[in-house]
Parts: structure tokens; sequence; C-alpha cells
């Protein structure tokens, strides 16, 4: 699996990420580094402890992150939750299908990057 | 709500009006009644004190003549008086000495007994007897022989009366004109006079205008009806009034003329005084009086009505008017509401439009993408279309912020980012962007630039852009296809000082044009003009009030149009920029001979002229016959052109044609370049076959002459500082702190800007942040990149506690660096103290470009 076909498996944008970082190898190791980003998990974590505050920079983090990864389509569904989450709101009736999103972005995005990974032997 | 009022002032005006003509009537009627009563009384008092005195006037010569008589019957010694002959002529000469006409002795019996006069007959002797036998003077009337009237004045006997009671009183007799002509019974001055007549009404003594033998057939002949009295009544209530032997007072008409009456009886008689009195003379007064009463009455009234109407009408006035404010008031709030529902209106159709505006850009860039994909082994064209879809997109950008802070642009808040910017730069992009629609329209589109002295000036490049292309697109929108679009571009000397320099922009099509209604509102927001030849034009209808803001508003410029339905539009736009402070490079060209063959007289005279400027010997020609001519000359002289610019359209031989019959001439040596405004795709392929050996592109400004020509001379592409230039000053070495908590992030800028030379430290929150610039030397960090989102401290507060640390650097430049790009979040963080906002993905040109801007 190249990194191309990476970025075409976690719905990302490979050109506007090589137009932004210009080198494959850079781009690949922060691909990889994602992996061992804590922001998804401390936006799980503090989701389940009923703290928002933190949750909603957890996702603005994750927004961050997938921009300058040109992630496109966790950061689609991340800054959704993002905007769910700020200024404290409360729970909305919807909140939960952003999370599910959220979720399942990530975790193609996860797998994806994983393929990648042994693909490089790293 | 009007008509009620109106009807209710009116209804009281004549209420109050018609009160007051009651009210003055009345009075003026009531003060007449009164003065009438008044001259009634007035004439009573006057009338019986004169009556009085006539009456006291009578008794008085009345009893001057009973004195003579009684002292006459003093005389008589003895009742047998009659019967002494001596005491008879006694008598008789002292009754003639008294003046007594008539003389004699008076029986029981009523009958007189003459002494001398002739006989006498007593008229209504019952009276006259019974007084005198009751022993009381008495004065009565009686007839001589001759049936004339005569006054007898009875004067009871002294003596008890004889047994033959033939002797009841002496008796003298008087001519009846002794009494009229001693009683003032006619008043000459007074017109008063008076009668005296007896119970049955016959007259004792009468004025002249009497000639009846009976007053009261006179009363009953000639005295007319006042105030109801019948003659009969009026007779029966003297009558009534003698018997009772009361005065009697009242007035009366007579011949049209008011009277006073007054019945008085005499005293020692059965007579009665009437006295008359015209009012004449007091009437005048009175009823001058009342005249006077009268119209001051009705001249009060008058004035009292006028001035209830004055009030009336100043009080209707006052209706009337506010009853305008309401309405006017009314109509005000009409207008706001249909004003409000048109912008309401314009708004809804302008968010429901797909903005003209931003499509005009955007469909550069599908085009060009086309167009590139379509070449994609063709490097050049690449190239070429990769640039115009950078120009494109940059613009495209700076649209859709206008369309987002369309409400700072309302409020007047916008401000101007000033910077160097190249008028070449700013022409050439904005042609770029609008060829791809002049030619979908088929449209003649020309660039005229001429005496521009100055290329760089200062001026915020994104709303200069904007203003040309919005006039250019308008123009382009309102031209039908195939029509013609001018644009021209000249400078000259600014009356703000020599370091301005004033440029005027004019953008000239021979569309539609606009209707003058349309022209006063053309700098309005969402204004478009609603006929059916614009109606499928799209736009936002944002563009002229956008245009005009930046030029008038925020640039302190001027534009001004002139436009005529049917007959094109021009837009003239007038700037006075700054001139930008920068090392022009020396763009000197070899000493050439070169040739400009163009149509217009002014570009052939402007461009000679920038290419004398950096050096090169410029001759012109306006068509290419000539310029064939003058190409062969030097050519047999053996003193070529270096090269020669040939526009492409010609009037006569043409551009190619010209090219070709050049080539023929010159053979191949000279280069020929090919001066055109559009994009030379289509024309390339018949123009190198005509020899042409390149292209140039309009509008020709110096730079762009130097940069198309230094190719031919033998200097170097760039130069190495120019390279330096075009990627801005050298930040390498600065030392930049990065505030960011993900460690990827931090990775990712830490690499990116780290190639850019720049040293980078890492804060993983706003309070280390803090730390690390407080305990590190001052001036050591040149700026702070910042995070806004952080666990423990966040960045604007990160940012509000630097800025308040007191050190000499606590001012350095904080740039934010977020994933939010609203702008509030860009609000927000200026507000916060930051210098200035870059939105997440790092965009490394973008970060450095700010950089540069504030590490000073």
């Amino acid at each position: 699996m190249t990194l191309k076909e990476c970025y075409a498996a976690l719905g990302g944008d490979y050109d506007e990420v090589m137009g932004r970082l210009r080198s494959e190898r850079l781009v690949q190791k922060f691909v990889l580094k994602f992996l061992n980003d804590g922001s998804y998990q401390l936006l799980l974590d503090s989701l389940a402890a009923g703290d928002r505050e933190e949750a909603f920079r957890a996702a603005h983090t994750i927004k961050g992150v997938c921009a300058n990864l040109a992630f496109n389509d966790l950061l689609a569904s991340s800054e959704q939750l993002t905007e769910a989450l700020r200024d404290g709101k409360p729970a909305q009736p919807g909140e939960e299908a952003l999370l599910a999103r959220v979720k399942a972005d990530y975790d193609c995005a996860y797998q994806a990057i994983s393929a990648f990974q042994e693909g490089v032997g790293g | 709500m009007k008509i009620k009022t109106t009807r209710f002032l009116a209804t009281s005006l004549i209420g109050v009006a018609l009160l007051c003509v009651c009210v003055f009537s009345f009075l003026a009627l009531h003060m007449g009644a009164r003065s009438s009563r008044t001259i009634n009384e007035v004439g009573s008092l006057y009338m019986s004190s004169m009556s009085q005195q006539i009456s006291t006037h009578f008794e008085s010569i009345i009893d001057i003549q009973m004195n003579q008589l009684e002292a006459l019957a003093g005389t008589i010694t003895s009742d047998a008086v009659h019967r002494d002959e001596a005491l008879q002529q006694e008598l008789i000469d002292q009754a003639k000495a008294r003046d007594f006409t008539y003389l004699g002795f008076c029986g029981q019996d009523g009958s007189v007994e003459m002494l001398y006069g002739s006989q006498l007959t007593v008229i209504d002797v019952e009276p006259f007897l019974s007084s005198l036998t009751a022993g009381d003077k008495k004065v009565a009337i009686g007839t001589n022989e001759s049936g004339e009237k005569v006054v007898l004045l009875g004067m009871p006997s002294p003596h008890e009366p004889t047994t033959d009671h033939t002797c009841a009183a002496l008796v003298a007799g008087l001519p009846i004109t002794y009494i009229s002509d001693h009683l003032p019974l006619e008043e000459n001055n007074e017109r008063a006079y008076s009668f005296i007549i007896r119970r049955d009404g016959s007259f004792v003594i009468r004025s002249s205008t009497a000639y009846r033998n009976n007053y009261f057939e006179r009363v009953r002949a000639i005295y007319e009806d006042v105030n109801g009295m019948t003659p009969d009544r009026y007779l029966e209530e003297l009558g009534a009034a003698m018997e009772e032997g009361r005065d009697y007072s009242n007035e009366f008409t007579m011949k049209g003329e008011r009277f006073h009456l007054y019945c008085t009886r005499l005293p020692s008689s059965e007579w009665y005084l009437i006295t008359f009195m015209p009012y004449g003379a007091m009437d005048v007064i009175v009823i001058g009086f009342s005249r006077e009463w009268a119209s001051l009455t009705v001249f009060s009234g008058v004035l009292i009505l006028t001035a209830l109407l004055l009030v009336f009408y100043k009080y209707f006035g006052l209706t009337r008017q506010q009853l305008r404010d309401v309405e006017s008031a009314r109509a005000a709030a009409e207008e706001a509401r249909r004003d409000a529902e048109h912008a309401n209106q314009a708004k809804s159709e302008f968010l429901s439009n797909m903005s003209h505006d931003i499509r005009t850009p955007m469909n550069a860039i599908v085009g060009m993408t086309a167009i590139a994909t379509a070449n994609i082994d063709n490097q050049q064209q690449v190239k070429n279309c990769l640039k115009k879809i950078t120009l494109s997109s940059k613009h495209l950008l700076g649209l859709i912020n206008d369309v987002l802070d369309m409400s700072k642009i309302e409020s007047g808040k916008m401000t101007l980012n000033l910077d160097q910017v190249s008028l070449r730069e700013v022409v050439d992009g904005i042609v770029s962007i609008c060829q791809p629609q002049v030619k979908a329209k088929h449209q003649q589109f020309d660039v005229f630039i001429h005496d521009i002295s100055t290329e760089n000036v200062l001026c915020d490049s994104v709303r200069l852009n904007q203003v040309l292309l919005n006039l250019l697109s308008n123009a382009i929108k309102f031209t039908p296809e195939g029509g013609e679009i001018h644009m021209a571009l000249y400078e000259e000397d600014s009356p703000k000082g020599d370091e301005f320099v004033r440029t005027h922009i004019q953008v000239k099509d021979n569309g539609i044009g606009m209707s003058e209604e349309f022209q006063r509102h053309i700098f309005d927001s969402f204004a478009r003009e609603d006929s059916m030849r614009v109606h499928r034009t799209e736009g936002t209808g944002l563009g002229m009030a956008i245009t005009k803001y930046i030029v008038v508003d925020a640039m302190g410029g001027a534009i001004t149009m002139d436009s005529k339905q049917g007959g094109g539009t021009c837009f003239n736009v007038t700037l006075d920029m700054e001139k930008a402070l920068v090392m022009e490079e020396d763009m000197i060209l070899p000493n050439w001979n070169m040739l400009v063959v163009d149509d217009d007289q002014q570009l052939c005279e402007s461009t000679a002229a920038s290419l004398n400027s950096i050096g090169v010997n410029a001759e012109w020609s306006l068509d290419g016959e000539t310029a064939v001519d003058m190409v062969v000359k030097r050519h047999n002289r053996g003193d070529d052109y270096q090269i020669i610019l040939l526009d492409w359209k010609l009037p006569g031989m043409d551009g190619i044609a010209t090219a070709r019959r050049m080539r023929q001439e010159l053979g191949k040596n000279v280069p020929i370049l090919l001066i055109s405004a559009y994009d030379w795709g289509e024309i390339e392929h018949d123009a190198r076959e005509a020899g042409i050996t390149g292209f140039i592109a309009k509008p020709l400004f110096k730079s762009t002459l130097f940069n198309s020509l230094r190719h031919f001379a033998d200097l170097p592409e760039e130069t190495e500082q120019e390279k330096l230039r075009e990627r801005g000053r050298d930040l390498t070495g600065k030392r930049i702190l990065l505030a960011e908590d993900n460690e990827l992030n931090w990775e990712i800028a830490s690499e990116l800007l780290s190639e850019e030379g720049l040293v980078l430290d890492w804060a993983e929150n706003g309070q280390i942040c803090v730390n690390m610039i407080e305990d590190a030397p001052v001036g050591y960090y040149d700026a702070v990149l910042m995070d806004v989102r952080m666990p423990i401290m966040g960045g604007y507060e990160a940012t509000r506690a630097i800025r308040e640390l007191d050190r000499a650097d606590s001012g350095l430049p904080i740039i934010a660096m977020t994933a939010d790009a609203f702008a509030e979040d860009v609000k927000r963080a200026l507000d916060a103290g930051m210098n200035a906002h870059v939105a997440k993905p790092i965009d490394v040109g973008e970060v450095m470009r700010l950089l540069e801007k504030y590490i000073e």
C-alpha cells in the first residue's frame, strides 16, 4: 500500500497535503505519528467522564491535526462534533450520531494507516 | 378622522355663532324696550310737572278774576241788589273797569239775569249751580246770544239768599280768549300743546289743529293703536280716570308720530286739561342712544364672533397640522416598512442567487484547470494556466471574505491593508481573470496604459483588484456579445504632493447602459437594475456598493460615471496613491533601435516613451504598410531594427500579414514580437508560421517591456537578488515560540517552519508559553505562534498574560494559529491582543508572510 492509497482509503487529500508539506517523507512521518496521537482517547475518556469542556478541546485538537494532515473525512466529522461541544453546550439529540461518525472515520483512518505501516515495515 | 374633526369644528362654530347672535339680539331688543319704557317714564314725569304748571297757572289767572269778582261782590251790601238801580249801576261801572265783558246774577234755577252784556246761557248748568249753592267759586262755560263761548265765573252771593231765592250768585263773563291767551296751551318751541275739555269730551279751549267740537270724536277719528290700545279702550280708561279724579298718562301715535298724553283736572271747574307732547327731541336722543347701544352690541358681537372664528380657524389649522404630522409620520413608517421589506427582499434574493462576482474567478479556475488537464504534457501551458488559477483563487478568496464581512463593510469598519502593489501585476491579474469571459462573449477587450511613471504604489491590492474586477465584470455582464470594452490606466501628478501619484482608471463599454433612475441607486447595496433586459444577468448587487466604499470611503478617491441607456457606460476612478519606496531595479536595455507598430497613436507614443526611458531608441508606425517601408529602408541601409513590436489587429494589412512581409524582407534574424491583450493560444500557430518570434502581453508597462525584451539581450534571466526579493525578507535564525498542545501539530509546524530557516521552541500550553517568555532574556523570542485551544491555559489568556508582563518585549508579535476561522474568531484573537490570525491547516507561505510583516 502506498501513502497515496492510504490517503484514498481514509478519505484524505494526498495532493493537498503534499502541496503543503512538499515531501512524502514528511507526510509519511506525520501520518504514522497519528496512530500515537492521544487526542481521540482523550475525547472518548472525557465524554465518558462527562467533562464536556475537555472533550471539546480534544475534538478541536483532532480537527486541527486532521486539517494539517488533510484527513478530510475525519476533519469533517470532528468539526461537527467540535461545534456540538463548543461553549459547554448541553448534549443535543444528534450528538450520539456525530460521535458515531467520528468513531467510524477514526477507525477507518486508523486501519488504513495501520495497513500502510505494515507495508513500509514500520 | 379628519372629516369627523372638521365636522365637529364646523358644528361648534355655527353653534357658538348662533348663540352669539341670539344673546346679542336679545340684549339689543331688551335694551330697546327698556329705553322706550324709560322714555315713557321720563315723559310721564315731565308731562305731569308741565300739566301741574299749566294747572297752577290756570288757577292763578282764574283766581285773579275771582278776586276781582269777589271784590265786586263785596260792594253788594244787601240782597236786594237787583232792585237797587244805583247799586246795579255801581256794579256795572266797577265790572267794566275790571274788564268783565258780561255781568249778571244767576238765579236758583240757573237762569242768568244780565246786568250788562248780551244774554248768556250756562252750558251744563247742574254742577255749576250745585257748587255755587254750596258756596264755592266756580268756573263754567256758557254761550251768548250769537252762540259764542264765554267763560263764566260764578261767585256765590255773600248774603243769605233772599226769600224768593232768585239770586244765587254773581256771574261775570269773559271772552274765552282770556284763558287761551293767558294759558301757555301751545308751546311753540317744544311742540307741546294742550286742550281743555269737559267730561263729555267737548272742547272748552282747543288748539288750532283740532277742528271737531268733541275731543272724543277727534280721538276716534285720528288716533292710532298703540301697544294694542284701541281708541275706544283708551277713551274708556280716560273716562274712568276722570270719574275717579285721577291723573291719566299714556302714549299714543297720531299721524305716525308718537305722543305722550297727560290728563289732569283743572281746579274750580269741571274741566280737564289734556296736554300732548310729541316725543320728538327726546326720541332723537334716546334713539341715538339706542342706536349707539345697538351698534355697540352688534360691533361686540361681530368682534367676539371674529375672535371665535380666528380661534377656530387657528385650532382647525393646528388640527390639520397635527393630522398632517400624523399622516406624514404614518407615511414615513410606511416608507420605512417598505424600505425594510425591500432590503429584506433584496437580501433574500442575494442569498438565493449564486454570486456572480464569486463565479467570475471560479469560472476562470475551472476553465484553466480544464485547459491544463487537456495540455498536461505542455509544461509551459500548464504553468501558464496554474499562474492564472493562482490569481483567480486569490481573488476568489478575497471576494468570499468580502461577502462574509459584508456587515463590516456596511457598518463602515472596513480597513485597508496597505502594501506595496505593482500596478502591472494588478492589471495583468485582472486581465487574466477577465479573458475567459470576454472570449466567451466574443467581446473586444482592450487595455490602454499610458504615462505610467510609477508602477509600484502603496495600496490594498485585494481591494484594488476588487474594484477593477467589479467594474470589468459589470462591463462584460452588461455588454452584449460582440461589444467593446476598454480599460485605460494613466497617471499624473497628485495634488497631495510628490510622494503621491494620481492614477486614473477608466472602464468603458458600449453595452446597454443604465437608466438615470438606476444611476442614482447604483451605489446602494443590493442594487440591480430591474428590467427585462438585465433580468437574466447574475450578480450579488453588492459590487458597486463595495466598489464605491473602497474607492471613496476607504481609499479617499473618487468614482464618477457617465452612462446612457443603450449608449454604454463609462466609469472613471481616480486614486491618489503613495509611491512605494522600492529600490527600482536598474531597468536598462542595450541601445537598440526598435519599431512599435500599433493603430493606436497614444499606445505607440506611450510605449516609445517607456522604451526610451529604459535605454531603447524607439520609433513607431500606425499601420502595417508604413511599418514595412520603414523596415525595408533601414534594412537597405544595413541598420536593422533590433526588435519589432507588432500589434495583431491593424487597419489594412493585419499583424500576421505584416509579419510575413517583414520576414520576406529581413530574413530570420530580427525578432518580431506580437502585442496582444488576448491569450495567444488561438493565433499562435498562424503567428509562428508567419515568422513571429514571440508574444508580448498588453498592457505594456515599462517592466513588462523590460522583462519581455531582456531575453534578447545578454542579461541574466533573473538575478539572485530578485529571487530573494520574491521570497521576501530573510528570517533565517529568528526564534519562534510555538504554543501548541498537540505533539503532531507541533511537529508538522516545526518541520515546515524549520525548513524556512526559523528556530522553533515548543510550549505545550499557554502557561508554559508565558513561563518560557518570562524566563528567557529580553528579545530572545522574535515572535509567538499561539494555538487557541490548549489545556491549563488557552491562547487568549496566555496572550493577555504576555501583554501584561513587565518586560521590554511584552509587545512581541503573537500570531493566532487555530482551526477556527470565522470572523468572530479573528476578532477575538485581535481583541485578546494578538497581532494576526492564521487558520489551520498551516499555510507556510501565509505564516511566513505574517512573520515578515510583524518581526522588526
